[in-house]
C-alpha cells in the first residue's frame, strides 16, 4: 500500500464532483477502488487529485425509467446483484455479476466503475454492448449520452474524456420471452476470463434471436454481429460457428494464459453452453 | 546506500567446493544479472518516502544493456555471453555420470526411446513475505527476521558485518511460512542490518509481494533428458538421465544448485531400480536465482521416472501399475541401496502402492458414474509412488553446516520445564510437536511445558525448519537431554522416598518406589523446588540444578560423495503413494481435480494432525506445480513476465480439493523413537499423479505430457492435434 502523494475530496454534489474533476487534468474518479486502488499501490496510475463519488445520494439508485433499467454511479456490484428491480427487468445484469471478482470485491466496486475502467476482460462492458446500453456522462460544461458501442476504443481506454463523469448506465429492459446467460472460463475461481460471453436471446416459437456480446477475447469487448445473424438463420454447425466467432473476432488476445486459437475455441464452446441456457439448441 | 557504500562488508563464501564461484556481494555494482537484485537501498522516515526515493533513483540509473542468456539453449551455446567471464562457461555445476554397466544395459535393451521432460520455474511463495528489522544498541546487533535458521543467518550475518557471534542476536518469532525459500539467507537482511548498524537506529524493511515474486528465490526449471531402454513385456532394463537446472543466475546463498543432485538421488523412489546413470549440469542465465523450496528436486526427479514408466506401459500395451508392480521395493530389500547411493532404511513401499491403487480403483468407478452422462467429460485416474529424503545432511546443499541439532531442558522450581531447541517453528506446528515430545520424555503435563526456539540467545546452536528433519533431530537431542535431567530428578527423589534410585520409577507426573502402588508418592515440583531452591534437601554430595543440553546428529549420515559419485545424504526415509482421480472437460480443457488420495508413512506419528497438514498442504503446492504456477521470462529483454498474482496463478481454496490420507507406520530403524519427516512429503505427488490422469482420461487423444504445467490450453492443443491427425 504505498501509493505516490495524491490529493483526495469527496464533494457533495454531482456538480461539485464535476467542477473537482474539471480542476486537475490528472484528477481521478473513485468510487469503490477495487482497480484504481491496486494500480496506484502499483504505481502504474498516479492521479494527483482523487475525487470519491461513492456517497453522492443522487448517484445511488437502481430504477427502471422509460424502459430502460437505470444504474447509478453510487451503486455498489453486491446491490445490483442482488436487486429484484434490476433481476426482472435486466436478467443479464445479475447473470455477469456474478463472476465479477469474489463478494468481497462486488461490495466495494461499482457497475460504472467498471464500466469506465474499460478492463477488456471484465463481464459488464460486454453486457453493456450487448445489450445496446447508453452511458450518461456528465463534465462541467454539460450532458452527454454515448451508446456502449461507442465507448469502448481500446484496453482501458474509453470515450470518456477529461472531466468526464459517468453518472449513470441505462439498460434497455427485457422483453416477454428473453432469457440471458453469461458464461466464461477462468484458471481460478473469481480470475479475470480467458473467454466469456453474454447473451440475451428469445427462442420459443418463431425466429430465434441472440444479442451476443464477448469480453476477454480482443483488446475491448465485442459485439458478436457475425454470431447473431448465425443464430437467427436458426441452422448452424460447428463449423459455420467457427467461421462467424473468427469473423467477429479477427484478432483474439493471445497472453501467457492463453494463445489466440484457444481463446476461440474456448468462447465457441462457451456460445454453445449460453444458448443452451437461453433455451436454444446445441 | 549503493554498492560502493557497503566496501566494507563481506563478500558471501562460495563454500561449496563442486560450484563455481559467484563472488556474491550485499548490493551488486558493476553488473547486474536479474531483474530483481538489489542494487541500492534507500532509508526514510517512512515507506512512501522511500518509495519516492526509489523511483527517483532509478530515473537517474545509467545502464548499459547486455544481451541476456535467458534459457539452457542459449547459456550452452557456444556464441553464449558469459554471466562470469572468468569461468569459460555458463555452467555453475557439471557432473558427468559414467557407470559403463548402465550404458552396457541400454545397449542389450530390445527397445529404447529419449525423451525431454521440463518442470516449470516456480517459486516457495510464504503466504508472508520476508521481513527485517535490525537495531544496532551498546555494541549489539540485533535482528528480527521472518527466517527458516535463525542460527545461521546469525553466522552469517556476523561473518559478513564483521561482528563476533556473541554481538548478534536473531530472533524469528512466528513465521509466515518458508518452504525453503527463507533458508537463504539475503542481501536484504544484510543491507537492513548494516543500515541500522551506520544510521544508530531501528531499520525496518518488509518485502512486498511484488518484490518478493523476483527477489525472493525461485525454484525447480528443471530438464531432463533420458534415454531409457525396456523389453516387451515392460521392464525397464536401464535410464540414463541428464538433469539440467536453469538456477537462475546463481547469487544466492546457500547456493540453488543442490536440488538438482536430489532429482536425479531419489527418481527411482520406490522402486528397485539399479541401472540408472544421472548426469547434473546446472547452468546460470539472467534470471532470479533458484534455491530451496519443498520438495527440494524430488518432485521433479518422480515427475519424471512416472513420466517414462507410463510411456513404457503405453508403449507395450500393459496397465502402467503392472509395469510397477515387479519393481516395487519389498519389505525384504530393506535396507535399500538406490544407484544414488541414499540407503532406503525402511518402508511400507508394497503396502502402499497396492491401497492406493484399491482406493483409486473404487473413486475412479464412483466419479466415470458421476460423469457417464456428459460425452464431453472424460475421467481418469493416475498413481505415484515415490520416497521423500530426511534429515539430510546440509553440507552438500550449503558446503558448510552438517546435520547437527540441540536442545536443553531446564527444569524450573515449580516443576515444570523450560526446553529450548535449535529446529524453527515455520507454522508447521513444531512447537506443538516439541511440546507434546518433551512432555512425554518428562512425564509431565503438555501444560507444564514452555518451548523456546527461533532465538539465538535463548536456544541453544541448531539448524533451523528444513530438510524434513525438525522432529527427527528435536527428537533426539530432547530425548537425549530429558534423560539426563530424569536420572539426576531419581536421585533426589530416591532421596525423600528413602528408597534406592534404581527403584524409583515417573508415572502420572509423580515419582513412586516401584512395585509400591498406592505408595507414597514424590511430585515433580516437590523435586524441582529441592533440586534448584531448597538444596538443603539434596542427599549429600549432590549438587543443585537441574538442567541439561544434547546434541544429535545421525551418525550413519554421509557428508561426501564417494569415488563414484554417491552419497547416502538423508538419514531415513518416507514413502507414500499418490492417487488423482481427474475429469477433464473437453471443451474447455479444464481439469478437475475429483478426488485425490495420499496413503503415506512417515515412520512413528506423533502429532496426527500436524502430520495431516503437512500432507494436504504439501498437496496443494503440489497440484500449483502440476497445474498453475509458472514464472516465464521475455527470452529477449529478460523481463520477468509475471508481476502479481494476476500472472503467478496462486491455486486457492476453490481449486484445491479435498485430499484423503491413510497412513503406515514403518518406524525409522535407526531414527529416535522411530520418527521420520514428513514436511515435504505432499509436494513430491501431484505433478506425477495428475498428469497420469489427465493421460488416462485423454487415451483417446493419445496425449503424452512430458511438462508441467499441464494447463486446459495443453489439452486443448492435444485434443486439436489429435483431430488434425485423423
Amino acid at each position: 500500500m504505498k501509493p505516490a502523494v495524491f490529493d483526495y475530496v469527496r464533494p457533495s454534489s454531482v456538480q461539485d464532483a464535476v467542477s473537482a474533476l474539471a480542476s486537475d487534468p490528472d484528477a481521478k474518479v473513485i468510487a469503490g477502488g477495487q482497480s484504481l486502488v491496486p494500480l496506484m499501490n502499483f504505481r502504474l496510475a498516479s492521479p494527483t487529485l482523487l475525487v470519491d463519488i461513492s456517497r453522492l445520494d443522487e448517484l445511488d439508485f437502481i430504477e427502471v425509467r422509460d424502459d430502460k433499467l437505470c444504474i447509478g454511479a453510487g451503486v455498489r456490484q453486491r446491490e445490483a446483484e442482488r436487486s429484484v428491480v434490476a433481476a426482472r427487468s435486466c436478467a443479464l445484469v445479475a447473470a455477469a455479476l456474478r463472476w465479477v471478482g469474489h463478494p468481497q470485491i462486488r461490495n466495494r466496486g461499482t457497475v460504472c466503475g467498471s464500466l469506465a475502467h474499460g478492463d477488456p476482460s471484465s463481464e459488464l462492458p460486454a453486457v453493456a454492448v450487448a445489450t445496446d446500453a447508453e452511458f450518461i456522462v456528465r463534465n462541467r460544461t454539460g450532458e452527454r449520452v454515448i451508446a456502449a458501442r461507442d465507448f469502448y476504443l481500446a484496453p482501458f481506454w474509453t470515450a470518456l474524456e477529461e472531466g468526464d463523469l459517468l453518472t449513470e448506465v441505462r439498460l434497455p429492459v427485457d422483453t416477454p420471452g428473453i432469457q440471458s446467460s453469461v458464461r466464461e472460463y477462468a484458471r481460478r475461481s473469481g480470475d479475470f476470463a480467458i473467454a466469456g460471453v453474454a447473451i440475451r436471446g428469445t427462442s420459443g416459437d418463431g425466429t430465434p434471436r441472440a444479442s451476443v456480446g464477448a469480453f476477454g477475447v480482443a483488446s475491448a469487448p465485442v459485439r458478436m454481429t457475425a454470431t447473431e445473424r448465425l443464430i437467427e438463420s436458426g441452422d448452424y454447425s460447428q463449423s459455420a460457428l467457427d467461421d462467424a466467432i473468427a469473423t467477429d473476432v479477427p484478432s483474439p488476445t493471445s497472453d501467457g494464459q492463453a494463445d489466440g486459437t484457444y481463446r476461440l475455441e474456448l468462447l465457441g464452446e462457451l456460445v454453445i453452453l449460453a444458448l443452451a441456457d437461453c433455451g436454444g439448441r446445441r | 546506500m549503493t554498492a560502493d557504500d557497503v566496501d566494507d562488508v563481506g563478500t558471501y563464501p562460495d563454500y561449496i567446493v563442486i560450484n563455481k564461484p559467484v563472488n556474491q556481494r550485499p548490493l551488486r555494482g558493476d553488473v547486474v544479472r536479474y531483474v530483481g537484485a538489489p542494487i541500492a537501498a534507500v532509508a526514510a522516515t517512512d515507506r512512501y518516502a522511500a518509495e519516492d526515493a526509489v523511483e527517483a533513483l532509478a530515473a537517474t540509473l545509467e545502464i548499459d544493456e547486455l544481451s541476456p542468456v535467458m534459457t539452457v539453449e542459449q547459456a550452452t551455446s557456444d556464441e553464449a555471453p558469459l554471466l562470469y567471464p572468468e569461468w569459460g562457461d555458463n555452467k555453475v555445476v557439471d557432473l558427468v555420470g559414467d557407470r559403463p554397466e548402465v550404458r552396457a544395459a541400454l545397449d542389450a535393451a530390445p527397445h529404447r526411446f529419449t525423451e525431454t521432460y521440463v518442470v516449470q520455474r516456480q517459486t516457495p511463495l510464504p503466504m508472508e513475505t520476508r521481513g527485517v528489522v535490525a537495531e544496532y544498541r551498546d555494541g549489539r546487533l540485533s535482528v528480527w527476521v521472518s527466517h527458516q535458521s535463525p542460527h545461521i543467518a546469525r553466522t552469517t550475518y556476523a561473518m559478513l558485518l564483521g561482528l563476533r557471534e556473541a554481538d548478534v542476536r536473531v530472533v524469528c518469532p512466528r513465521v509466515g511460512g518458508g518452504f525453503g525459500g527463507k533458508t537463504h539467507v539475503y542481501s536484504e537482511e544484510i543491507v537492513v542490518a548494516h543500515l541500522a548498524m551506520k544510521l544508530g537506529r531501528p531499520v525496518r524493511w518488509i518485502e512486498d509481494r511484488a518484490e518478493h515474486l523476483v527477489a525472493s528465490v525461485h525454484a525447480r526449471d528443471q530438464r531432463h533428458v533420458v534415454d531409457v531402454g525396456y523389453d516387451d513385456e515392460g521392464h525397464i532394463h536401464a535410464m540414463r538421465c541428464h538433469v539440467i537446472c536453469d538456477v537462475g543466475s546463481g547469487e544466492v546463498f546457500m547456493a540453488g544448485t543442490c536440488p538438482s543432485l536430489v532429482s536425479g538421488g531419489v527418481m527411482t523412489g520406490s522402486y528397485d531400480f539399479p541401472n540408472l546413470e544421472v548426469s547434473t549440469t546446472c547452468v546460470v542465465t539472467n534470471k532470479t536465482p533458484a534455491g530451496a523450496y519443498r520438495g527440494f528436486g524430488a518432485p521433479e526427479g518422480v515427475f519424471v521416472m512416472e513420466r517414462v514408466i507410463e510411456r513404457v506401459a503405453r508403449l507395450v500395451g500393459k496397465d502402467p501399475n503392472d509395469v510397477r508392480a515387479p519393481m516395487i521395493l519389498q519389505q525384504s530389500q530393506m535396507p535399500y541401496t538406490m544407484p544414488g547411493g541414499g540407503r532406503i532404511d525402511s518402508g511400507s513401499h508394497q503396502q502402499t502402492f497396492e491401497r492406493v491403487i484399491e482406493l483409486g480403483t473404487e473413486a475412479l468407478q464412483r466419479v466415470q458414474a458421476r460423469f457417464e452422462d456428459d460425452p464431453k467429460v472424460r475421467v481418469g485416474v493416475g498413481y505415484t509412488n515415490y520416497v521423500e529424503p530426511c534429515v539430510p545432511t546440509y553440507f552438500a546443499t550449503t558446503g558448510h553446516w552438517a546435520g547437527y541439532d540441540a536442545a536443553t531442558i531446564r527444569i524450573e522450581p515449580d516443576g515444570g520445564a523450560t526446553v529450548a531447541v535449535g529446529v524453527a517453528e515455520i507454522g508447521q506446528g513444531m512447537v506443538v510437536t516439541t511440546r507434546m515430545l518433551a512432555a512425554d520424555a518428562l512425564g509431565m503435563n503438555l501444560d507444564d511445558v514452555a518451548v523456546v526456539m527461533g532465538d539465538t540467545d535463548r536456544a541453544p546452536y541448531g539448524l533451523g525448519a528444513w530438510g524434513s528433519r525438525g522432529a527427527v533431530v528435536m527428537a533426539g537431542s530432547v530425548v537425549k537431554a530429558a534423560e539426563v535431567v530424569l536420572d539426576k530428578a531419581r536421585v533426589i527423589a530416591a532421596h525423600k522416598l528413602e528408597a534406592a534410585a534404581a527403584d524409583v520409577v515417573l508415572e502420572d507426573g509423580a515419582f513412586t518406589v516401584r512395585g509400591s502402588p498406592g505408595g507414597t508418592a514424590v511430585t515433580w515440583a516437590e523435586v524441582a523446588t529441592a533440586g534448584v531452591i531448597r538444596t538443603i534437601e539434596l542427599p549429600k554430595g549432590l549438587e543443585g540444578g537441574l538442567d541439561a543440553a544434547a546434541t544429535y546428529e545421525p551418525y550413519a549420515l554421509e557428508h561426501f560423495p564417494d569415488e563414484s559419485g554417491r552419497i547416502h545424504a538423508a538419514a531415513t526415509w518416507s514413502n507414500a503413494a499418490h492417487a488423482a482421480v481427474v475429469a477433464v472437460d473437453l471443451r474447455s480443457g479444464h481439469i478437475s481435480i475429483e478426488e485425490y488420495f495420499v496413503v503415506h508413512d512417515c515412520g512413528t506419528i506423533i502429532h496426527p494432525n500436524v502430520v495431516e497438514g503437512q500432507i494436504v498442504g504439501g498437496v496443494a503446492q503440489g497440484i500449483a506445480g502440476a497445474m498453475y504456477e509458472n514464472l516465464p521470462y521475455d527470452p529477449e529483454t529478460g523481463q520477468p513476465q509475471f508481476a502479481s498474482f494476476m500472472e503467478y496463478l496462486v491455486p486457492t481454496m476453490s481449486e484445491i480439493p479435498p485430499v484423503q490420507t491413510e497412513h503406515f507406520e514403518s518406524p525409522a530403524p535407526e531414527m529416535p523413537l522411530g520418527i521420520k519427516g514428513v514436511g515435504e512429503a505432499g509436494t513430491i505427488g501431484p505433478p506425477a499423479a495428475i498428469t497420469n490422469a489427465v493421460c488416462f482420461a485423454l487415451a483417446d487423444y493419445h496425449l503424452d505430457i512430458t511438462e508441467t504445467p499441464v494447463t486446459p490450453m495443453t489439452i486443448r492443443a492435444a485434443i486439436r492435434g489429435s483431430k488434425d491427425r485423423t
